[in-house]
């Protein structure tokens, strides 16, 4: 990864008249934690960076913009926004484009060929964080941990995320400007998470389901750090109909969970925000995953590659599959 | 269990097809199961995937949605979406461990008496097989 060009187009595009600022990465305060990074003048571009540590899903912040009322006399602000994104992230910024929740020339996309990144909680267990300074990139398929004097070289298969060993699309789906060469898409194996659950009897499936909803908090994090999960009007902080109770027990709990991966039928570009964010480990990804996948094999249908699809639950074929329907 | 098991199933049915036909049973002196609990909804395209999962808390033991056959919907195209909706809700409640007797989707115009009998049945037939649903059981605050 070319950090100095990255930079220097970083610098090029804040600098431009028509954009407000730019999103990107910059180091944590501590260890191998990666913070995100808002660029408002060219002098913020020196500490942005791009490393396999930048998981993180930055295209949340585009939604997440408060809209404060425009003074009377004064004007609107309608500078664009510019952001980096990864292959997964872009596919988030095309399905928002998709639900119209934002407009194409509202962004500018800064797209980086993604070779895939580090889960950090793996790469902590096995190097534990320290108070030297570590720099982490990529060499050839492996990664590259610098820390002080030690060079340490991690092999690929041991620190990879989970969603990027299931990755099908590490390249930007749309981006302005690219930055570095297109990576070759790997070879993805099945994914083990949802085939181990769905090989399980019924009841071992709830008894699995039940254990894991039973940790959560209802913190709702997988819902704020969604990119895709930016409605206004929530239905889980709706007080009339109560959909979903407020108790945290295990019934309240499932079917928040439940109403949660539903909503994103169709939608999730399978990010892994959710599950990254989670306090708990809740192995949402997996839930969210099934659902994709019935998507893609049975409709032939990827959410967040084409910004001018329609969306999957707002369209239908007369010859969908009904085979469960009596 | 000394008495047979009945279990408890909510039925949302559309306004203009399968509710007639229901109704179209009822004047038909057809016998049916008792069990079911209907429903009317304007449209199959009008059940909220929700709707399922709160009757599922609120102690049903199985969910029966029914609407017009594909191309006869009142408006046009409500169950098109309905069945694309209801297919990735019926997987995901499977994927989660619910037994995907307790959720049954069927097409029964107003003409259909005989077919609204036939869903009754299997829809109680594999409630019956499925057993009670108490695990998602909404839990009642008791103060």
């Amino acid at each position: 990864m070319d950090l100095d060009k990255l930079r220097k187009t970083a610098a090029e595009v804040v600098s431009r008249d028509d954009v407000k600022y730019l999103i990107g990465w910059r180091r944590g305060t501590f260890g191998y934690r990666v913070a995100p990074h808002f660029i408002e003048d060219a002098a913020g571009v020196d500490e942005l960076i791009f490393s396999p540590l930048c998981i993180a899903n930055l295209a949340n912040y585009l939604t997440l913009t408060e809209k404060l009322p425009v003074p009377r006399g004064q004007e609107a602000d309608t500078r664009k926004v510019a952001l980096l994104v990864k292959g997964c992230d872009s596919r988030a910024v095309a399905q928002l484009i998709v639900e119209k929740g934002i407009k194409r020339e509202d962004v500018v996309v800064i797209g980086m060929p993604c070779p895939g990144m580090i889960d950090w909680k793996l790469l902590a267990e096995r190097y534990p964080e320290t108070d030297v300074a570590a720099e982490i990139g990529w060499k050839g398929e492996d990664f590259l941990l610098v820390r002080g004097e030690e060079e340490i070289t991690i092999p690929r298969a041991e620190v990879l995320a989970e969603k990027c060993r299931l990755c099908r699309h590490p390249n930007p789906v749309l981006s302005d400007i690219t930055i570095g060469e297109a990576v070759e898409p790997w070879a993805v194996a099945e994914d083990s998470g949802v085939a181990e659950i769905e090989a399980k009897e019924t009841a071992e499936r709830w008894d699995y389901w039940e254990e894991q909803f039973s940790k959560c908090i209802r913190c709702y994090s997988c819902r704020n750090a969604c990119p895709l999960c930016y409605c206004e009007d929530c239905i889980l902080d709706r007080l009339d109909p109560i959909w979903v109770n407020r108790a945290v027990n295990f019934s309240e709990n499932t079917a928040f969970h439940l109403a949660r991966a539903f909503h994103l039928a169709g939608r999730c570009v399978e990010c892994g925000e959710c599950e990254r964010v989670c306090p708990v480990g809740i192995p949402l990804g997996k839930l969210n995953r099934k659902l994709a996948r019935t998507v893609r094999e049975e409709y032939g249908f990827e959410p967040g590659l084409d910004p001018e699809a329609e969306p999957f639950q707002a369209s239908f074929k007369p010859d969908d599959p009904e085979e469960f329907i009596l | 269990m000394s008495e047979q098991f009945k279990p408890n199933i909510v039925a949302f049915l559309c306004n203009w097809c399968t509710y007639a036909g229901a109704d179209l049973a009822g004047t038909s002196r057809i016998q049916y199961p008792a069990n079911v609990k209907i429903i009317r909804v304007m449209c199959s395209g009008r059940v909220n995937p929700l709707y399922v999962v709160n009757a599922l808390q609120q102690g049903a033991d199985g969910v029966l949605i029914s609407g017009c056959h594909p191309g006869d919907c009142h408006y046009m195209e409500g169950n098109y979406y309905a069945r694309r909706r209801l297919k990735l809700l019926k997987e995901l409640l499977e994927f989660t461990g619910v037994d995907p007797r307790r959720f049954n989707m069927s097409w029964v115009s107003a003409s259909e008496g005989h077919k609204w009998k036939e869903v009754v049945e299997k829809a109680v037939e594999d409630a019956i097989a499925a057993g009670p649903f108490d695990q998602f059981r909404r839990r009642q605050i008791g103060w």
